[in-house]
This record gives C-alpha cells, sequence and structure tokens, in this order.
C-alpha cells in the first residue's frame, strides 16, 4: 500500500497543524502573530475534513464543499482582523494581546 | 519507493518544516513565509487527496488573499525598532509539553483506528463536475451566505479603516 492512500499519515498532518496553531496562540503576543496561528488551525481543520471525505465517504463531495466554505470565512475573518488590528495599532501605537485592556471589568 | 510517494514524502516534510518553523520563527514576517510554505503543502495534499480544484482554490485563496492581507497588516502595524517582547522560554517550554501531550493524545486515538486507519483507499472520485453539482444542489443557501459574509467583512474593514482615519491617536 502506498503511503499516500493511509489515512494516518493526512490525520497525523492534521494533528501537527493543530498543535503548533494552538502552541502560537497561546504563547505569541501580538496580535497578526495569533492571526497567523489561527490561519494554520483552519488549514489543519481542512485537511482533516478533506482527508476524512477521502477515506471515510468517497462517493460524497461534502468534505470538499465544506473546506472551501472554511476558506471563504477564513477570508473574511482575516479582512476583519486586520481591520481591527489597523485601528487599534493607530489608536494604541501597540498590537500586544495584553494591551487591550479597556474592558477588563 | 515509486516517485508518488517520494514527492508525497517531499510535502510532507514541507508540511512539518512550515508548521514548526510558523511557530518558532521570531520575526512575524518569516512566521508568514512559512505559513505560505505550508499552505503550497498543503495544497500539494488535496492533490494527493483528489481534488485539484480544492488545491487551486487552497493556493487562490489562502496565498493570493490572505497571506497578501497579512503581510500588508505587518507592514502597516509593524514598527519593528518597538518590536516587542516575546514570552519567555519557560512558557514556551510549559506550551510546547501541553500540547505535544494533546498531539499525542489524539494521534494515539487515530493509531487505534478511530477511523479505520489502514485500510486501502477508495477509488478516486473527486470530479470538479461533482463539487459544482453539490455546491449549486445541495448548499445553495451556505453558498449565497459565505458571498454575503465575505461582503459585509469587506463593509466593515473598510469602516474600520474609516473610522480609525477620524480619529487622532491617544496620547500616552
Amino acid at each position: 500500500m502506498a503511503l499516500y492512500q493511509n489515512i494516518g499519515v493526512y490525520l497525523f498532518l492534521s494533528v501537527l497543524l493543530l498543535a503548533c496553531g494552538v502552541a502560537g496562540l497561546v504563547f505569541r503576543r501580538t496580535l497578526i502573530g495569533m492571526l497567523i496561528s489561527v490561519e494554520l488551525i483552519l488549514n489543519g481543520a481542512g485537511l482533516n475534513l478533506m482527508t476524512l471525505n477521502r477515506f471515510v465517504s468517497p462517493e460524497g463531495v461534502s468534505g470538499q464543499v465544506f473546506t472551501l466554505f472554511v476558506m471563504g470565512v477564513a477570508a473574511s475573518e482575516t479582512a476583519v482582523a486586520l481591520g481591527i488590528i489597523i485601528l487599534l495599532f493607530r489608536r494604541l501605537r501597540r498590537i500586544e494581546g495584553d494591551t487591550l485592556r479597556e474592558l477588563r471589568g | 519507493m515509486s516517485l508518488g510517494e517520494l514527492i508525497f514524502l517531499v510535502v510532507c516534510a514541507v508540511v512539518v518544516v512550515g508548521a514548526l518553523g510558523t511557530i518558532f520563527a521570531n520575526s512575524l514576517i518569516y512566521a508568514l513565509l512559512f505559513l505560505v510554505l505550508v499552505m503550497f503543502g498543503i495544497s500539494g495534499l488535496y492533490i494527493y487527496l483528489g481534488s485539484p480544484f480544492v488545491a487551486m482554490m487552497q493556493i487562490l485563496i489562502y496565498i493570493g488573499a490572505v497571506a497578501v492581507l497579512v503581510a500588508f497588516a505587518i507592514m502597516l502595524a509593524g514598527p519593528f525598532y518597538k518590536r516587542p517582547t516575546e514570552r519567555g522560554p519557560f512558557f514556551r517550554g510549559a506550551t510546547g509539553v501541553g500540547v505535544s501531550a494533546l498531539a499525542l493524545i489524539i494521534t494515539f486515538k487515530v493509531l487505534k483506528g478511530a477511523f479505520g486507519g489502514g485500510e486501502e483507499a477508495p477509488e478516486l472520485y473527486g470530479r470538479t463536475r461533482l463539487l459544482g453539482r453539490a455546491i449549486m444542489d445541495r448548499f445553495p443557501l451556505p453558498f449565497e451566505l459565505i458571498s454575503l459574509l465575505i461582503v459585509s467583512s469587506i463593509i466593515g474593514a473598510i469602516l474600520l479603516a474609516l473610522l480609525s482615519r477620524q480619529q487622532p491617536p491617544k496620547e500616552e
């Protein structure tokens, strides 16, 4: 059996992407770094959907459709997040997540 | 080992190296470049999964739109002489151990065959015609909602940019 027909490889790669994304989300301090980590997580989710579509229900294409939707949501999320980040940078001159305390009770 | 397996190994190595580099790069722009590497690798994996259309969409949307947007944000919001201090090595180590434990748990779940792993892959089914039919026949409402979401997010981003232009920065 060829290596690329093994479901475990794809799932392992998607777990690796999820783990790296969560780690970056925890220890990056700038908002842009956290956004890059979120992109890693979304990529891992897309890979997971495509893999399970290919190996578990190969007659349907729902996983591919969901992956396309995830891409659309990721693009719009990035646009809004970058607008917010640039607004915060113009106001506060900093982009660390720790400095955003105005809403803290 | 056939040529296909060799290329597959290279693609997997690209994804692994890119994911680790995204985490461990010190500069944000290097992290972004490693992220682009990951996206290219994942697009190669999509081709191996039998759907070249989604692979092309991955390159178009993620690399063409998302990565370029993030690059603009780094350029607009990054005075690099005021680089923020990253967290210390102890925090990074603790995070790495915790996340590795999480990944190992999930990996053992997979290796124990929670998804019927190890079976021969079924025949290739990925035809773009099926994908288009599925979008237009079975998921027309989510498709339209996605376009509505993207339009509203573009308008929101423009509004945010206008809003930040009118108010002067807060003095510190």
